[in-house]
């Protein structure tokens, strides 16, 4: 008997019933939809399927259901606030820097924590928290430049 | 949370294919030892899920129960005495690097452990993981602990075992059902430690190979003592004591050092990859050997990396 994994994802408390193995991005996009996340790698190398789990950056290809039961998880989906955009998706729309839908919904989820945890970050820095948020079709100046702005201005 | 999580369904994935799979997350040791032993060789620890979550991938079959770790209190401590540092097996690099960040004689478990991978899967991946995935030849930790001459403890339900890391690393393939890595004992020294790595990119990427280094030097600043371990090369990281028996006695000279790698660097066998050719994990040896020598000399950590 499946007991059900109770989740709350963008602010909805939700309940799965997939097997407690199954990665959490699967979960997402499968049973509740939400395809922002992309299982590209599963091996969290891409980070294209990153979320926020109880506000941390997560590769949600590693987490099982299991584990993600009773957390908080943000997707790109419910990032921006009251239907509006946060202070990076501002900033990346601003400078242009909108790639393609593959490795960008992580960018963004990465960047989002960066920006509202380390107001002092520095290019350095933004480059580090991108080690994990791979591109293989435009580069990361403009994203860098991006999360410069939206420091600047947050 | 005492909570087991199960599924009685067929999954549509045929990499995924066990009809009945549990998590049980244990919430102390204990309970957890109970849990394995109970389920044999069908069970098996789980604690950042780094490894095992990539086993389809790896086109090899899930356990039917895994007994999720992380959340006993004592496996995720970290407690720092003055003739040793204590680290629970289910401590993630991220929480690691960070704690040992102002102790010095440390720098090479710190630069393992704060360099690996990226930063997503350092807050994920446990030291305990690093340790007893005995398919990863990579690991950062390994050589590190190997250097600082660490040992480890194994609990069951018959009471704990203590071993040297060496040895274990010889047994963890073959340890019994029931039985979990529980802690890593690290002696403090006050040795001089680096942890040179070479990564095809500059992060994020798997080292092509590592040589961590810890010395002691007398009044006239000779080796006195050096471990030296050398890690990704081959297929399980171990330590190079002919190049310790070349540095002892001597002034830390990265010319000399070098002189001597590449001198006793036959003695490794590469593993072939489809990243890497097995003989380049072997040239690059004597030059990994240099940077650690030099970055000791200069006081600064040898870390090749980068964001």
């Amino acid at each position: 008997m499946n007991m059900g994994i109770d989740l709350t994802v963008n602010g909805d408390h939700l309940t799965s019933t997939s097997d407690p193995v199954t990665p959490l991005v699967d979960v997402l996009r499968e049973e509740f939809h939400l395809t922002g996340a992309k299982p590209v790698c599963r091996e969290g190398f891409c980070g294209a399927c990153m979320v926020l789990i109880d506000g941390d950056p997560t590769p949600s290809c590693l987490v099982p259901a299991a584990l993600a039961n009773g957390c908080d998880i943000r997707t790109v989906e419910g990032l921006a606030a009251n239907g509006g955009l946060n202070p990076i998706q501002a900033a990346l729309e601003a400078c242009d820097a909108v790639q393609c839908g593959m490795c960008f919904p992580g960018m963004v989820v990465s960047l989002t924590h960066l920006v509202s945890t380390r107001p002092d970050a520095t290019r350095e820095d933004i480059r580090a928290a991108l080690t994990g948020n791979i591109c293989r079709c435009t580069g990361y100046e403009r994203i860098i430049e991006a999360a410069l702005l939206a420091l600047a201005t947050a | 949370m005492e909570r087991r999580l199960t599924d009685q369904t067929e999954s549509s994935d045929a990499m995924q294919a066990p009809a009945s799979r549990s998590v049980y997350i244990a919430p102390s040791l204990p309970a957890a030892l109970d849990a394995l032993d109970e389920g044999g060789a069908a069970a098996a620890p789980f604690a950042g899920g780094t490894w095992i979550m990539r086993a389809p991938i790896r086109h090899e079959p899930l356990k039917s129960l895994y007994v999720a770790i992380g959340k006993i209190p004592e496996l995720r401590a970290i407690k720092v005495d003055a003739d040793a540092v204590e680290v629970g097996a289910a401590v993630t690099h991220a929480a690691l690097a960070a704690t040992l960040a102002e102790l010095a004689e440390f720098d090479v478990l710190t630069a393992a452990a704060s360099r690996s991978a990226n930063p997503a899967i350092r807050t994920m991946a446990t030291i305990g993981g690093n340790l007893a995935t005995t398919a990863f030849a990579a690991a950062d930790c390994v050589p590190a602990l190997l250097c600082l001459d660490a040992d480890v403890e194994i609990a069951s339900r018959g009471g704990p075992e203590r071993t040297s890391l060496e040895r274990f690393l010889t047994m963890r393939s073959t340890l019994a059902p029931g039985r979990l890595l529980h802690r890593i004992i690290v002696p403090r020294r006050g040795r001089r430690t680096v942890h040179a790595r070479l990564p095809l990119r500059q992060a994020g990427d798997y080292p092509t190979a590592i040589v961590s280094l810890a010395v002691s030097l007398d009044e006239a600043g000779h080796v006195r003592t050096a471990r030296v371990a050398v890690g990704s090369v081959e297929p399980v990281a171990r330590r190079w004591q002919r190049l310790e028996h070349a540095l002892v006695g001597h002034p830390l000279n990265a010319a000399k050092a070098t002189d001597a790698a590449a001198e006793l660097a036959g003695e490794f066998t590469g593993r072939d990859s489809p990243d890497v050719p097995a003989w380049y994990r072997v040239r690059v040896l004597p030059a990994l050997v240099r940077r650690a020598v030099a970055a000791l000399g200069s006081g600064a950590v040898g870390d090749e990396h980068g964001h």
